[in-house]
């Protein structure tokens, strides 16, 4: 009983603050699927996990937006106005993330 | 009674911090921070480490093992071995390396202490297998346990929804009172948040992890 209550009070210190510590400011995310930029990797099967998507790329300046797709297994990531990313630095990121990069496609300019 | 008051406490202390997962990965990606508590009948345990490259994690692990009636403090490396990445699944092969003190409260003196662990993991979007095992010199004895797990997720969700997974751990630590014991569970994560929570039967003992990544 002593571990519940513990528990439960553990749970009351830890929720709201610490959740709001955890986002990312730099970092967001897009529900369109027109991307400057969509990579398609290996390994990324879990949610959890993929945040580091978010945090990787959200770290980098000319990275304005990233959504990730977990049935797809794809990274789309969005620029800033007048912003490249070159495909090894796409790589580096991606590998940094936890992943294994399959492809790179990038939209019309 | 004070024993009973200690214990409260530190179950206190370490839950103000964040719940561990055994099972959870210890590595992050480069410049984060994790959180990472675990509570169950045998030790409760805070691990808060930083991740300066894909590879590895450092930090601090505190664990005040209520079977055997010590309290490890010091600092924990892990090394990501090899993970291997396809299409549809994942999986991990990490080392845990631990060296610190550990006092037995009186018994004897407190020793120079440290453990060696290694930690698998396999997951696809629907199952989970994982195992761990940990050996401990606590300078005034030894302690072996190991802990395996399998899950399934019940539902497939996609990024940014509340994720669920129903899990049965299998612990086996041969130095407590009941050395095998079955734990069913449920894995939530949303967002950096992984929180477990589980029941033993056979000992009637609460599980509660909690896993941060900053």
């Amino acid at each position: 009983m002593k571990q519940i209550q513990a528990g439960l009070l553990a749970l009351s210190f830890a929720l709201s603050p610490t959740a709001a510590l955890a986002d990312t400011p730099s970092a967001q995310t897009e529900s369109a699927k027109t991307s400057d930029i969509v990579a398609k990797v290996n390994g990324m099967v879990c949610d959890f996990c993929a945040r580091a998507v978010s945090k990787v790329f959200g770290k980098n300046e000319a990275v304005d937006m990233v959504y990730v797709d977990l049935d797809a297994g794809e990274i789309h990531v969005d620029l800033k106005p007048g912003q490249t990313l070159d495909d090894a630095t796409v790589a580096k990121l991606i590998k940094k993330s936890g992943y294994d990069l399959v492809t790179i496609e990038r939209a019309e300019a | 009674m004070l024993r009973n008051a200690v214990r409260t406490l530190c179950l206190i202390l370490l839950g103000a911090g964040l719940f561990q997962s055994a099972h959870a990965r210890p590595v992050s990606y480069p410049g984060g921070w994790t959180s990472m508590q675990q509570n169950n009948g045998n030790y409760s345990a805070l691990h808060l480490h930083y991740s300066p490259t894909a590879y590895d994690s450092i930090g601090l692990y505190s664990e005040r093992n209520w079977t055997q009636d010590w309290h490890f403090t010091g600092l924990q490396y892990n090394r990501l071995i090899n993970r291997w990445n396809t299409p549809n699944s994942q999986a991990n092969l990490y080392l845990k390396l631990g060296a610190g003190q550990a006092d037995p409260f009186g018994a004897a003196e407190a020793e120079l202490a440290g453990f060696l662990g290694v930690g698998a993991d396999w997951e696809t979007r629907r199952w989970f297998v994982s195992y761990e095992g940990r050996v401990y010199d606590t300078g005034f004895g030894q302690d072996a346990r190991q802990s395996a797990r399998i899950g399934l997720a019940p539902y497939i969700g996609d990024y940014g929804d509340l994720h669920t997974w129903l899990m049965l751990q299998i612990d086996h630590n041969p130095e407590v009172d009941t050395p095998v014991k079955l734990t069913p569970l449920v894995r939530l994560f949303y967002d950096v948040q992984l929180l477990e929570i589980g029941y033993t039967p056979e000992v009637e003992e609460l599980l509660i992890n909690w896993v941060i990544r900053f």
